[in-house]
């Protein structure tokens, strides 16, 4: 799987800007990435490094700069084909909904729904306002089931995320990033909020559910002991990804 | 789908939404049971105002024109008229037992015509009565009684019963005598109550040297003297003191609930005014050579010499007419044509008799009371203004909760953005929220106000009351402790003493229903749109980065 040599998604000159007031801070300066269909990728980088912008981007929930500030012309995000940047605002609602799953470091569950209905929201937006209802909403309550099941939440669904631990939250929450079944899955530090026991539970069930859906995972951490059970590490640093190479070259251990 | 998901969640489990929805429910409430109340009250003065009056009337006012009866003949031939009346509308004075002087509308009429077309026999007070009115709880009603009198001023005793006054009332008479029936609040002699209804009081005959008489009174069978100014078909006052004067006896009295009418209109037997007024048939001669001349044979004495000029019939000023179905405005306005066109071959037949189609006037009842009409729809107008304002701060309100749960949920719409929600799919999230509270809120607001209206004549008794005078002594001992006066809260807000219904009339339809529950909605869907709007706009990743 790792010898795979597709693209699924590719980064050119990501730049992104913030301006607060006349400030302008240059958070990612030219940023290049491949990732290979199937791979799991781990971004490892600082705290305020620009991980989370870069996933934010890649996940189509934000949009990079134009232009590049110092001169460099627009970047670009590959998926299937086409530019992340060009496509209208309804494709890329559809693209964060079907082709990629967002987990987040603080679960990121909504208070009033109870565990099943979080897990099949994405369902809910996919098939619109009447469109989830018969097949539609049986396969979608079926999926969101199988991968409770699988995550052992199974006799929860019934419950609200105030009443799980964190890492049954996070559970839920990457059940809710895999129910309209997207080919890659963007994590943002899934474990940040974790005890080391349950952040390694969690990255088990990361990487078994991966291996059995056939996922290309992105993964953001700052922890280079989390970043080594990833096939292929890169670092951002100053802006720019210092390494896209292979993790197994530079740390001991891969998948 | 998932903005009903979560309609529902929200509305469930925050206090934020209950607030807005209460603020709809209470607006929608107050603005129903108000315009309820208020069509009631105007629609009552609006029939009032249609008591004594048919739905078109043919005038000419003053002289009055002749061959009414065969008009009234032509129009009750028609099958969209269901009766026609003659009237004879003119002013003048009354003088009561009391000597007072009032002035009065007459309206001569003949009984059984007059109540086909105007309903007057529902007017007519004085009746018999086996059930207390509503108000009435003590029954002190005089006409639960078998039957009333009163004692003269020569010390004798009168008793009649009353379906004997009712009775003499619909034909205007009394044992035989032409009679009048006056408005219930012309001669003073008859006080209403907070029950609604009225008892005879006694009245005070004044005097030229000063002294004064207690009277006790009860007017009907009383007599009153009534004073009219006659006038000859060209149309100028007879004779040098025009004043035409005949006492004749009160028959009963009635009560239309519309206060001039109750207290200046005085019905009077039709031949009988028209006596008084010369409006009766008369043999119209012309002055030639000749004089009176005593008829040797006969010993009588006679005309001579004087040119007959033919009959003079008898007049009146106004025919009423009664249709079968003119309740509404169109439906008025057709009978008004209709009774035009009958009128038109009417003259034509009686062409240089009668006034021409084209000069007389034909008016709807809406056209007499126009005045009054007008006053009531200003006063609906200004209700509805008030609501207007009600309804515009509750889109405020609604605005100020939607905008800080838009800020609360700042972080479930990044959420739903990251899962693939759209721009719109967020905003009708919130819009839809706002529909869902408009709905509830002016569900339970109409609810609310049902049960107010089912109830109102209750609460405002409790109001008036129990709680009135409870507020009054608390509010007295409160302000007796900073050393202030006796505070007196009358919540008594509809008196029957003073108006002219007993229990409190509402118009509560679908109509209004609907107009107020949309507004409710409106109103919501106002307040929650600046806030849905704030939210589709919202940055995904700022929102997802919000603490
Ligand atoms: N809306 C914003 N306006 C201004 N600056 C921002 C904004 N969002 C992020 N930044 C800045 O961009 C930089 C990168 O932020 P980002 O969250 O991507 O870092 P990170 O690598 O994910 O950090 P961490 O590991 O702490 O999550 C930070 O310096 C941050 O202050
Ligand atoms: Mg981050």
């Amino acid at each position: 799987m790792s010898e795979a040599t597709t693209n699924i998604i590719e980064a050119r000159n990501l730049r992104k800007t913030y301006r607060m007031g006349r400030v302008r801070v240059n958070v990612l300066k030219g940023v290049d990435l491949s990732v290979r269909e199937g791979e799991w990728l781990c971004v490892l980088g600082a705290s305020g490094s620009g991980k989370s912008t870069m996933l934010h981007l890649l996940g189509g929930l934000d949009r990079p700069d134009r232009a590049g500030a110092d001169g460099g012309g627009p970047g670009s995000i590959t998926y299937g084909g086409k530019d992340l940047r060009k496509i209208s605002a309804g494709e890329l609602n559809r693209y964060r909904n079907r082709e990629v799953g967002f987990v987040f470091q603080f679960y990121h569950l909504l208070p009033e729904l109870r565990v099943l209905e979080n897990v099949t929201i994405g369902a809910m937006i996919r098939h619109g306002r009447f469109g989830y209802r018969g097949a539609a909403k049986r396969e979608a309550i079926d999926s969101a089931r199988e991968l409770l099941t699988a995550f052992g939440l199974a006799d929860r669904l019934r419950h609200r995320p105030t009443e799980l631990s964190g890492g049954e939250r996070q559970r839920v929450a990457i059940a809710r990033a895999l129910v309209n079944r997207p080919r890659i899955l963007l994590a943002d530090e899934p474990t940040g909020n974790l005890d080391r026991v349950t952040g390694e539970s969690i990255i088990e069930t990361l990487a078994e559910t991966r291996e059995r859906l056939g996922l290309t995972v992105v993964m953001v951490t700052h922890d280079e002991r989390i970043a080594a059970r990833a096939e292929r590490v890169v670092r951002l640093r100053d802006g720019v990804l210092a390494r896209d190479g292979f993790a197994g070259a530079a740390t001991a251990g891969g998948a | 789908m998932y903005q009903a998901l979560l309609t529902r969640k929200y509305l469930t489990s925050k206090v934020m939404p209950v607030l807005a929805m209460l603020a709809v429910t209470l607006s929608v409430g107050t603005v129903l049971v108000t315009w309820s109340v208020m069509g009631g009250f105007l629609e009552t003065l609006l029939s009032t105002g249609r008591k004594l009056v048919g739905d078109v009337t043919v005038t000419w006012p003053t002289i009055g024109f002749a061959h009414y009866d065969d008009l009234i003949e032509r129009l009750e031939a028609d099958p969209e008229i269901e009766g026609a009346a003659p009237i004879i509308e003119t002013f003048g004075l009354v003088t009561f037992p009391d000597d007072s002087v009032r002035f009065a509308q007459f309206k001569g009429v003949e009984g059984e015509s007059f109540a086909r077309v105007t309903g007057y026999d529902d007017s007519l007070w004085w009746r018999p009565l086996d059930e207390p009115t509503a108000k009435d709880s003590e029954a002190q009603d005089p006409r639960l009684g078998d039957e009333t009198g009163y004692t003269d001023t020569q010390g004798r005793e009168r008793r009649w019963g009353w379906d004997q006054l009712l009775r003499d009332g619909m034909t205007l008479t009394d044992e035989g005598r032409p009679a009048a029936v006056i408005g219930i609040a012309a001669g003073g002699f008859s006080r209403r109550t907070s029950a609604g209804i009225y008892v005879p009081q006694a009245a005070i005959q004044r005097g030229a040297a000063g002294g004064a008489t207690t009277l006790y009174e009860f007017l009907p069978h009383s007599d009153v003297t009534i004073s009219v100014v006659p006038i000859d078909s060209t149309g100028r006052p007879r004779g040098e003191f025009g004043l035409s004067t005949q006492t004749v006896p009160v028959a009963n009295e009635f009560f239309t609930g519309l206060y001039e009418a109750d207290s200046q209109a005085v019905l009077v037997n039709l031949d009988l005014l028209q006596e008084m007024l010369d409006m009766d048939e008369a043999r119209r001669v012309e002055a030639g050579a000749g004089g009176a001349v005593v008829n040797p044979e006969t010993g009588e004495l006679e005309l001579r010499g004087f040119e007959d000029m033919g009959i003079d019939p008898e007049r009146v000023t106004s025919v009423l007419v009664r249709g079968k179905s003119a309740s509404s405005r169109e439906q008025a306005v057709a009978l008004k044509s209709r009774v035009e066109e009958i009128y038109a071959s009417f003259a034509a037949d009686h062409a240089g008799e009668v006034p021409s189609p084209e000069r007389i006037f034909v008016l709807t009842w809406r056209e007499i009371n126009a005045t009054m009409i007008a006053a009531v729809e200003k006063e609906t107008g200004l209700v509805l203004f008030v609501f207007g304002l009600v309804c515009f701060t509750t889109v405020f309100l609604v605005l100020a909760i939607f905008w800080s749960m838009v800020s609360e949920k700042t972080k479930d719409i990044g959420i739903l953005r990251s899962v693939g929600a759209s721009t719109l799919g967020v905003a009708w999230l919130w819009l839809r929220y706002g529909v869902a509270i408009g709905v509830v809120g002016s569900g339970l607001g109409t609810l609310g106000a049902w049960a107010v209206i089912a109830n109102i004549n209750e609460i405002h008794e409790w109001l008036g009351n129990d709680f009135g005078p409870w507020l009054s002594k608390v509010l007295t001992s409160v302000s007796s402790m900073f050393g202030g006066g006796k505070i007196e809260v009358n919540l008594i807000i509809w008196d029957p003493a003073v108006y002219a219904f007993t229990t409190i009339p509402t118009d509560m339809d679908w109509v209004k229903v609907s107009v107020v529950v949309s507004m409710g909605v409106l109103t919501c869907l106002l307040g929650a749109a600046l806030p849905a709007y704030r939210a589709g706009r919202m940055d995904p990743v700022k929102a997802l980065r919000f603490e």
